[in-house]
């Protein structure tokens, strides 16, 4: 492997090229829409603002935050995501150690009616259906409860319980604990990385799901951020020429623009994330490694 | 060693117990288990049983149960409407694209960042890649339209400056499928390479030297060597591919729809959402769904046979 062929540098090179545009292609979006929602909307509308704002404003995330639609869906947003992966890992955690124990009489047929579900479905309707029968699309809960449970990650918590020796939990119980301490005291404890990894799997989907909000939620005030920053695009996409069109003609009323508003939402939305998966990445390449190998 | 001598007592115990001993042993178990087969039940068993709606004919005062049975109408009826035809070639269309171009990007990606010998350089490319799985296609199409715009859009500014008239991107046909294919790769090409970098650690180094020795180069090496390696997990997420053919993407096509490209955009999906929940038609809408369901698993039930008997990967 030491000595190295000229073709071998050639392509050594392209590869590193090739790989840093890619790079580049895959942020420049993030940074052109950060740099699109510090720049006022109007000037924005002239073009030519790629790197660095032209014309440096906060005032579109003080409209975000100001605007009546936003800032509760936001705290939509929040609280489910919160409250949403801490009973979502909680449930998650109290079937998978359940059906990791090996001696559990019936293991295999519970297992596999929950395995069942991810091959078969009623499908869109029916499940809406039910949702409206339990009185759900009129409440903040059709956020928690009908998603707080998921196969995949049932099986990569039980992957991750199944490696921890049978004789722990064995040896725990004699000496007097019961299943709720062996859970919470030993295994949960040793299993930070898999905990880690459904956090930010389950927090995520949280944050970013549009859909249960766009189409089975009937309450405004109760849309998550997601939703609404869709509604937005939705309204744009309905308008576009006319609204755009009006605001440049209006000449300087305000500053900022629809699309400069929306700019600040979505950097709003994005920052959380941003911010947070670098961290927990090593975590969550290495339990989802695990959990796609063994499970 | 007196633990494991107790432990030793205890599985023998064990072996002695009758079946419903055993069960009572476990009944804190049991009871971990209870709250989510209830939730099975209510949240997927219940709506897998309101599927019979696509066999009946649905009142609302009646109810699912009470409704009264009218057999395969409503599959005919979506058989033979002109929508049919439409929407399947549109689904089959965009899957089929998306298998051909977005499928093979990961591999391609993963075998670039394998060849990079800068550990810190790979890292932070494969970073990098991973940030556009984390955010929502709302938030890609928002993306994309900011980019795309006619008003201030940094593509029409180029545009503009090469001498060309700005265009509506995003809101015109022919743009639709290359939008589709080129914003798919975009936001998982660098997640979804993951899976095969992992392969692809797994693959023995000695494997190239020896290659190497016998006078192989670079590319036959990886034609020999590494192609072979992951050979499986490729057929794996082949085979999950091919069995979830008819979604071709339900979000991402859904927030891409424009009154310009109606036409081709609506896939099956789509088609249900509409049908369903925007124009109340229920039980044709579930006879829609239950068609996709069968035919999905139907074809990853066959895909899974054939690539069982040709490349030896399976499901199960």
């Amino acid at each position: 492997m030491k000595r190295r062929t000229k073709g071998q540098k050639i392509f050594t090179a392209c590869n590193g090229i090739f790989l840093t545009l890619f790079g580049f292609v895959t942020l420049y979006p993030f940074w052109y829409v950060l740099v699109a929602s510090f720049n006022t909307g109007r000037d924005f509308l002239k073009g030519g603002v790629y790197f660095w704002p032209r014309d440096f404003t906060l005032q579109n995330y003080e409209m975000a935050f100001k605007d009546e639609r936003i800032m509760p869906s936001l705290f939509i947003s929040v609280s489910r995501t919160l409250l949403g992966t801490v009973l979502g890992i909680l449930v998650t955690a109290i079937l998978a150690y359940a059906l990791s124990v090996k001696s559990l009489p019936g293991k295999t047929g519970i297992t596999f009616l929950f395995y069942f579900t991810t091959l078969f479905s009623g499908g869109m309707i029916p499940y809406y259906l039910q949702l409206r029968t339990l009185g759900l699309t009129s409440s903040f809960w059709l956020y928690i409860f009908p998603g707080i449970y998921s196969f995949f990650n049932f099986i990569l918590m039980r992957t991750n319980f199944s490696t921890i020796p049978e004789e722990l939990r064995e040896s725990a119980q004699l000496d007097g604990a019961g299943d709720i301490r062996i859970l919470f005291q030993i295994y949960l404890p040793i299993s930070t990385a898999v905990l880690a990894t459904l956090a930010l799997l389950i927090g995520v989907g949280h944050w970013n799901d549009w859909f249960t909000g766009a189409y089975y939620q009937s309450v405004q005030s109760l849309k998550p951020a997601s939703t609404v920053l869709q509604q937005l695009l939705a309204e744009a996409t309905a308008n576009q020429t006319v609204k755009v069109g009006q605001e440049t003609a209006l000449g300087s009323m305000t500053s900022y623009t629809s699309q400069s508003l929306q700019m600040a939402f979505v950097m709003i939305l994005t920052m959380p994330i941003v911010v947070v998966y670098p961290f927990l990445q090593k975590y969550y390449v290495k339990g989802m490694v695990v959990g796609s190998v063994k499970g | 060693m007196a633990k494991m001598g107790k432990t030793a007592v205890n599985m023998q115990g064990l072996k002695n117990k009758t079946l419903g001993q055993r069960i009572w042993d476990h009944r804190i178990l049991y009871l971990f288990i209870l709250p989510l087969i209830v939730w099975l039940i209510l949240f997927q068993y219940q709506p897998m049983y309101g599927a019979t709606l696509a066999f009946k004919d649905y009142k609302y005062n009646l109810g699912i149960t009470g409704s009264p049975w009218i057999g395969f109408k409503h599959f005919e009826k979506f058989i033979t409407s002109p929508e049919f035809w439409t929407v399947i070639g549109n689904t089959l269309i965009i899957s089929g694209m998306k298998l051909v171009l977005c499928f093979p990007a990961p591999v391609l990606l993963a075998l670039l960042l394998n060849e990079v010998r800068s550990t810190k350089f790979k890292r932070t490319i494969q970073t990098m890649s991973y940030l556009p799985n984390f955010v929502s296609w709302v938030v890609v199409v928002q993306i994309m339209t900011a980019i795309f715009t006619p008003y201030g859009g940094i593509v029409n500014n180029v545009r503009n400056m090469m001498g060309l008239e700005s265009v509506f991107i995003m809101g015109s046909k022919d743009t639709f499928y290359p939008l589709v294919v080129f914003s798919d790769i975009w936001k998982n090409a660098g997640w979804n390479s993951i899976i095969y970098l992992s392969a692809l650690t797994a693959i023995n180094p000695e494997l190239y030297e020896a290659a190497e020795i016998d006078g192989a180069g670079r590319l036959k090496g990886t034609w020999h060597i590494t192609l072979p390696g992951i050979k499986a997990t490729i057929g794996i997420m082949f085979l999950f591919a091919i069995s979830s053919i008819l979604n071709a993407g339900f979000d991402q096509i859904l927030l891409l729809r424009q009154p310009a490209n109606t036409q081709i955009s609506e896939i099956l999906d789509t088609y249900i959402l509409n049908t369903g929940l925007n124009y109340g038609r229920f039980e044709y809408a579930t006879a829609i769904g239950l068609f996709k369901s069968v035919f999905s698993i139907s074809l990853m039930v066959l895909a899974n046979f054939i690539s069982k008997k040709t490349i030896e990967v399976s499901l199960w």
